[in-house]
């Protein structure tokens, strides 16, 4: 009479990171008829699942009245699955234009981690470019249209080997990101305030098996 | 062992005299923690902003420890540095900041100072630049020999940091 126990559902491994959102806009004072393009970075225990790693938006113009802004209304969706939060994925994004020349110039490039508190987040980030350091290159790269630029925008992401970059800053780009999680609690992971008042207490001893 | 991670970035620094600034970090903590993956020091781009007076670095923090106890928790210390057109650099203020207790997202404001010296020895700061600096790193973050210091106010690092817990709560720590 007694129903068949169901067997105990297997521990979670991994967790899942969904993210979706967009690029919605920039500000950049000086600079009009911009695109961008996004790629997230990750550290070795990271695997996306589905969705684009990567992405390259339309061509942009301010609108003509005082608003200024550059609206690119990009959807992002990607899914990430994980075994620890080491090397939380980040967004760089990388924003391009025309130089007087009309040469294709790299105008900012930013990065931020993914939020991993679940729920809707709004982040503005600041854009910056690498400069030369002597003025005679600057006149020169201006009059090429060729501007320094990083060989591969994933450097932004990174914290080594930044001592020696110099850097301007002169926008910033607005990314919403809506962010679901999946086992993080069952792996042991508090995320937020309101995770410490029911939080995830794996027993003692299960803990010590799964270690 | 409970777990601790920090992910986020050090954004940026506002209200210093000038703004070729960058920021040279490091994370200490106590005997019991130990520094499982991450970097727990660096040194951030130097930044000539456009817009703002607010320089800003975006410099990624991801580091992750294990600990045995609560003592010790983890201290970000900053120095905050002018780097001029001829390459020179200036120390421009210190500071530290506890990382926070709480899991979650938080945006910091540390505060810096700097250290005065002699009237004498502002007055050629005036003209030259370079300023005194601190002999031991450590006084940035302990409080035990800092009443032999004067020092001046400087301006504030901006940071974001987000904080994930693993475990706490099996030993009973409540935060």
């Amino acid at each position: 009479m007694a129903a068949a126990a169901a067997a105990p559902a297997p521990a979670p491994t991994v967790f899942l990171l969904m993210v979706n959102g967009q690029i919605e806009s920039a500000r950049f004072p000086e600079f009009d008829d911009l695109y961008c393009k996004y790629c997230f970075v990750y550290g070795p225990d990271w695997a996306p699942t589905t969705g684009l790693e990567e992405g390259i938006s339309q061509i942009t113009s301010k609108n003509r009245d005082a608003q200024q802004a550059l609206v690119w209304n990009f959807p992002i969706d990607i899914t990430f699955k994980s075994t620890n939060p080491s090397g939380w994925p980040q967004i760089v994004v990388s924003v391009y234009g025309p130089d007087l020349f009309g040469n294709d110039v790299v105008r900012g490039y930013g990065a931020v981690h993914v939020p991993f508190i679940p729920g809707s987040h709004r982040r503005t980030i600041p854009m910056f470019v690498p400069e030369s350091t002597s003025k005679l290159q600057k006149i020169t790269s201006w009059l090429m249209g060729r501007h320094p630029e990083f060989t591969d925008p994933k450097v932004v992401a990174q914290g080594e080997g930044r001592e020696v970059t110099t850097v301007r800053s002169q926008g910033f780009v607005t990314i919403a990101f809506n962010v679901v999680t999946k086992d993080m609690k069952k792996l042991g992971y508090d995320v937020s305030p309101s995770d410490m008042q029911n939080p995830s207490i794996v027993s003692l001893t299960d803990g010590i098996h799964n270690h | 062992m409970a777990e601790v991670h920090l992910i986020g970035q050090i954004v940026g620094a506002s209200g210093f005299p000038r703004s070729s600034l960058f920021c040279k970090w490091g994370i200490h903590t106590g005997g019991a923690w130990k520094l499982l993956s991450g970097l727990r020091e660096g040194q951030t781009q130097v930044d000539h902003p456009q817009l703002d007076d607010v320089a800003y670095w975006s410099h990624p923090i991801d580091v992750h420890f294990a600990t045995k106890g609560l003592q010790g928790w983890p201290k970000l210390h900053v120095q905050v540095w002018h780097q001029d057109p001829f390459g020179r650099r200036e120390l421009y203020g210190y500071g530290v900041c506890h990382v926070p207790c709480s899991p979650g997202w938080h945006a910091l404001a540390c505060v810096t100072w700097q250290p005065l010296g002699s009237w004498q020895e502002r007055l050629s700061q005036l003209f030259v630049g370079g300023g005194p600096q601190l002999l031991n790193s450590d006084l940035i973050y302990t409080g035990a020999d800092r009443y032999r210091l004067q020092t001046t106010a400087a301006g504030t690092v901006h940071l974001e940091l987000g904080v994930v817990l693993r475990h706490f709560a099996r030993y009973g720590v409540e935060c």
